[in-house]
Order: structure tokens, then C-alpha cells, then sequence
């Protein structure tokens, strides 16, 4: 049992970088309808774009804001380049998701190709430890939760307190009434690759932060929490994203700690698995059920 | 061109102007050469068979499918081809036959957007007159709209849409859910009422003859066009049309009874 309370610990920092991911990852699919399997990529190339601007010299934390950016602009430009041009020739659903695998591929052996095949790390200090308890923090860690507690705080601002955020629900519900509306359906969902971009830089940095070493693959092994607790949470649904990666980062580390870090992601494909034999539609489902894509 | 058109004196000028549009999806054209007009204060009901195009020229008219030729005008503006969005902000209403509310959302979420083009006290100041009209989503503001019955849903629904105040609004079928006693009740109460209070309305119902008892103006689409234009009350009273356009439909008799029960 001694080592369940540290683990604990490991798990809620996991969480918070899998909440932001997690968050971003349902928004974009909410509001845009496509289901970006290259989201773990594009995390892995934002945090390329934070290590370039660390090597620079510039401050770690002020890197991770070069990373959102580059993450919001990459995002919106992807879809405008690349996915509208098939949304617009009619591509559903499924074969929008083979597009989405075809970047995935071409994000990461461009990463190949400009950085080779090696290891980075960030040069930032952990900082000094904290001990809350058995659970052991440093700096950096508490530093990750702070950002991942006010990422949260903000989406919900976002969707429940803003005229973008009104925009955004409508839009995700309904497009075509939402346009009648007078929403601006273009617009909302550029903010949408924005907003879920910046989220999906965020977690790519902060992931990196905590791993301290990355290559081109590391955000895409990362992509099988971040869709496990998606979906656990009910596609589409902020509130259910946060809550899947509470679960997913805790028993992920608690499985880890028990029996071998091997097990992390075996345990994220079991809650998957088991959530989609129960409750395929996921806790929070309305989204999901509305778009009959229960996964 | 209308085979049998009757003299349009009388009618208020056209704030709608409808010319020879087009419209349809993919390689199929729907709507060919349909021609319609609507003026302040006028109810305008487009009637006719399963098919003719009548839901497809309403989208092409709101911004939901694109025009492929023709023309429409809104006021003195050019408005062919205009996204939805745009079309809002000059005042078009519309309401489509399914899909017409945000299903996910709470019945305040709906009329919170359906506000979204208004300032914040302008859309509280809306949201009351709308409610004074629908007392009953009075009692139903955090129920989500997905839960309504049929009527309460439509409901919601031109409840949402007069939160801008449209000056032409556009109704596709909008009793096709509801009873007897709730399409009249719609049709009479509250169409009827808008019109009266200068809203040009441009109005596809299957009950026609119910449709009919409270529109000016009536035009009866087959295949793709406008077959006939005539004052309702006269198309009321011709037989002959009345078997060929507004009973005898695709679907058979059971249609006949259902439309003869209303009238």
C-alpha cells in the first residue's frame, strides 16, 4: 500500500497534462466534427517549437507559451489547408479520420527528417522539491497542475460565460440552424482549432516537461490515454474529458506502481474497453448521442 | 411561368422577390424556374405533392443550399447565394422542418442563441416578450430541448427564431408533428398574429387547407416550379385543384382524411 499514495501523486500530474490534452482533443472534435488523430503530433511538434525557442535562450515557461501559439496557428492553418478542403467535398466522418492518420504520419517523419533521430530535453530546472504528505511535487509538477487548473477554469469560462463560447455549443449542436442564427459558423470554428490548438501546445510542453526527454513520437504515444479519457468522458464533452483523465492518469500511475509502468496504457485500454461495453455513449453523453458516433 | 396566375392587385409590394431560382443537391436539380413573392404582412403558403421541391426552394432561399441560377431579393438587396448567417442580420427568419432546435441544449440555451445577434439588455428584453407569447417555456427554461414533446419543441423553436424579430420569416412544414388541435392552434393563433403585426411569412405546409384559411397569398409547386399563384381564398375555392394539389397526394387517401379533418 506504501506506494499507492505517491503514485497518487504521479497520477494527478499525469491527469492534469492528460485533462488539457483531453479537453482540446473532445473541443475540437465538438465543435469541428473532425476526430484529429494527428493531435498527438501536432503535441509533439509544439513541443519542438517550445525546445527551439528554449535553446534560443529563452525561459522554459515562457517556451511553453510559444509552444500554444504554435499549436493554435498550426491547428487552424491544418484545417484550413488541409482538412476543409475535404470537409467541403463531402469526406465523412470515417475517411476524415484516415486523413487525420495520413498527417499524423507526415507530422511525425518531417520531425524525423529536421530533427533526426535522437533525444531532447528542455534546459529548466525541476526546481525545489515539495513534500504534501508521501507525495513528493516539484516545482515544475505543481507548476503543470496550477496551468492544467486554470486551463479548465478557463474552457468553462469560455463555453459557458462568452459570446464565442455561446457560438461554439450552438455550433457543435446544430451548424446549420446555428448559421440561421446569425453565428458566423466559419469563424467559430477557426476559434475552435485555435483554441483546442493552443491546448494541444500547452499539453505537448508540459508532457516533455514531466518525461524530461522527447523524440518525434512521444505525443502520439500519448494519443491512447488522451482519446481513452475523451472517450471515456463522452466524445465531445469538456466536462467529461476532465473527468475521464482524472481516471485514466490515476489508474493509469496506481496500475504502474503496483505491477510495471508497462501496464499504463493496458489499463487505459481496459477503462476504454469496459466503458465501451457499458456505457458506449461514455458518462456524459448528449454530444455523442446527438452525433450517433457513440465511438 | 405559372399556367394559370391570377391578378395580383391588391397584394402588398413584394419584400421577398423570388425569380427563376434553381436549386437542388449534387447533380440532381430540384427547383427549376420557381418564381415567388412575399410582401410585408403577407402570409405566403407554398403548397403541393411529396417531391415538388418545396423544402429545397425554402433552403435556397435561407442560405442552406446553394442557388444554382435565378435570384432572390431581400427588400432592395441582392441576396442570391447569401450565407445564412448574413441573411439574419437583414432579418430572415427561418425554421426548418427537422433539426429545428438545438437539440443538447437547455430551453434558455436556445433562446440565449437564438438572441445572439442582440446586445445583452436586448436580448433580456427580448427573451421576456418571446415568453410572453409562449408562456409555457416559461415553466421549462433548464429543461434540455431534446426532452419537449412535439409541441413544445416547435414552440421552442419560433419562440427562438423571433428572438431577432425577423421582418420575413420562413417556416418549412411547421406542423408536420404537431396534432390537429396544435397546428391550429399554431396556425391561427400565432401565424396569423405575426402577420397581422407587419412579419412576412413564407409558409410550406402539408395540411394546406389549414395553411390555406390563413394566408393572402397561395402558390401550388409541382415538380420543381410554381404550377399556380392565386389569393388562397380563391384556390380554397376551386375544386378541381383542390383534388389534384392538396388531396390526392403521393401518400395516398389517408392524407385526404387527415387534411379534411383539419379543415
Amino acid at each position: 500500500m506504501q506506494q499507492l499514495i505517491p503514485a497518487f501523486g504521479f497520477g494527478l500530474i499525469t491527469a492534469s497534462i492528460l485533462a488539457i490534452a483531453a479537453v482540446g482533443f473532445t473541443l475540437q472534435f465538438s465543435v469541428t466534427n473532425i476526430l484529429n488523430l494527428a493531435y498527438g503530433d501536432i503535441m509533439t511538434a509544439c513541443a519542438f517549437a517550445a525546445y527551439l525557442a528554449n535553446h534560443a535562450g529563452v525561459n522554459i515557461w515562457i517556451s511553453l507559451v510559444v509552444g500554444a501559439l504554435f499549436g493554435a496557428v498550426f491547428s487552424m492553418l491544418l484545417n484550413r489547408l488541409v482538412y476543409f478542403g475535404f470537409v467541403r467535398r463531402g469526406t465523412r466522418l470515417f475517411g476524415m479520420i484516415i486523413v487525420t492518420i495520413a498527417v499524423s504520419l507526415i507530422i511525425q517523419n518531417l520531425l524525423l527528417a529536421i530533427f533526426r533521430p535522437t533525444f531532447f530535453t528542455y534546459e529548466a530546472s525541476q526546481g525545489p522539491s515539495y513534500q504534501l504528505g508521501s507525495m513528493v511535487f516539484t516545482a515544475s509538477q505543481l507548476a503543470i497542475m496550477g496551468i492544467a487548473v486554470v486551463a479548465m477554469v478557463c474552457v468553462h469560462l469560455l463555453l459557458t460565460q462568452t459570446q464565442l463560447g455561446k457560438a461554439m455549443r450552438a455550433t457543435a449542436t446544430n451548424p446549420g440552424l446555428a448559421r440561421s442564427c446569425g453565428i458566423p459558423t466559419d469563424q467559430v470554428i477557426d476559434a475552435a482549432w485555435l483554441v483546442s490548438g493552443a491546448l494541444c501546445g500547452i499539453a505537448g510542453v508540459a508532457l516533455v516537461l514531466n518525461t524530461a526527454t522527447f523524440s518525434e513520437t512521444t505525443g502520439a504515444a500519448f494519443l491512447v490515454p488522451i482519446i481513452a479519457s475523451a472517450v471515456l468522458g463522452g466524445i465531445g464533452q469538456p466536462y467529461g474529458a476532465m473527468l475521464g483523465a482524472l481516471t485514466i492518469g490515476i489508474a493509469g500511475e496506481t496500475a504502474a506502481a503496483l505491477m510495471s509502468p508497462a501496464y499504463k496504457d493496458v489499463v487505459a485500454f481496459v477503462i476504454l474497453i469496459v466503458v465501451l461495453l457499458v456505457r458506449p455513449q461514455g458518462i456524459l453523453s448528449e454530444i455523442a448521442a446527438a452525433k450517433e458516433v457513440a465511438a | 411561368m405559372p399556367t394559370s396566375s391570377a391578378d395580383e392587385t391588391g397584394r402588398p409590394p413584394a419584400y421577398l422577390q423570388v425569380d427563376d431560382l434553381a436549386a437542388g443537391y449534387g447533380a440532381s436539380v430540384i427547383v427549376n424556374g420557381a418564381s415567388a413573392g412575399v410582401g410585408h404582412g403577407e402570409i405566403v403558403t407554398i403548397v403541393g405533392p411529396n417531391g415538388a421541391g418545396k423544402s429545397t426552394f425554402l433552403k435556397a432561399i435561407v442560405g442552406m443550399i446553394p442557388a444554382l441560377s435565378g435570384k432572390v431579393r431581400l427588400g432592395e438587396e441582392d441576396v442570391t447565394n447569401m450565407k445564412a448567417n448574413n441573411l439574419a442580420k437583414r432579418g430572415l427568419g427561418y425554421v426548418p422542418q427537422v433539426n429545428d432546435v438545438f437539440e443538447t441544449l437547455s430551453v434558455l440555451d436556445n433562446l440565449a442563441i437564438g438572441g445572439y445577434l442582440l446586445s445583452r439588455p436586448g436580448a433580456a428584453r427580448r427573451m421576456e416578450a418571446v415568453l410572453e407569447t409562449f408562456p409555457a417555456l416559461k415553466t421549462m427554461l433548464k429543461r434540455t430541448a431534446s426532452k419537449l414533446s412535439g409541441g413544445e419543441r416547435k414552440m421552442l423553436a419560433i419562440a427562438r427564431v423571433l428572438m431577432l424579430e425577423p421582418r420575413l420569416l420562413v417556416l418549412d412544414e411547421p406542423t408536420s408533428n404537431l396534432s390537429a388541435e396544435l397546428s391550429r392552434m399554431l396556425l391561427e393563433e400565432h401565424v396569423r398574429r405575426l402577420g397581422k403585426g407587419g412579419t412576412a411569412l413564407l409558409i410550406v405546409e402539408q395540411k394546406a387547407l389549414a395553411a390555406l384559411t390563413i394566408s393572402d397569398w397561395a402558390y401550388v409547386m409541382a415538380a420543381g416550379t410554381m404550377k399556380v399563384s392565386s389569393a388562397a381564398k380563391d384556390l380554397l375555392a376551386r375544386k378541381d385543384i383542390g383534388e389534384v394539389f392538396l388531396g390526392r397526394s403521393t401518400e395516398g387517401p389517408n392524407v385526404q382524411r387527415a387534411s379534411g379533418g383539419i379543415c
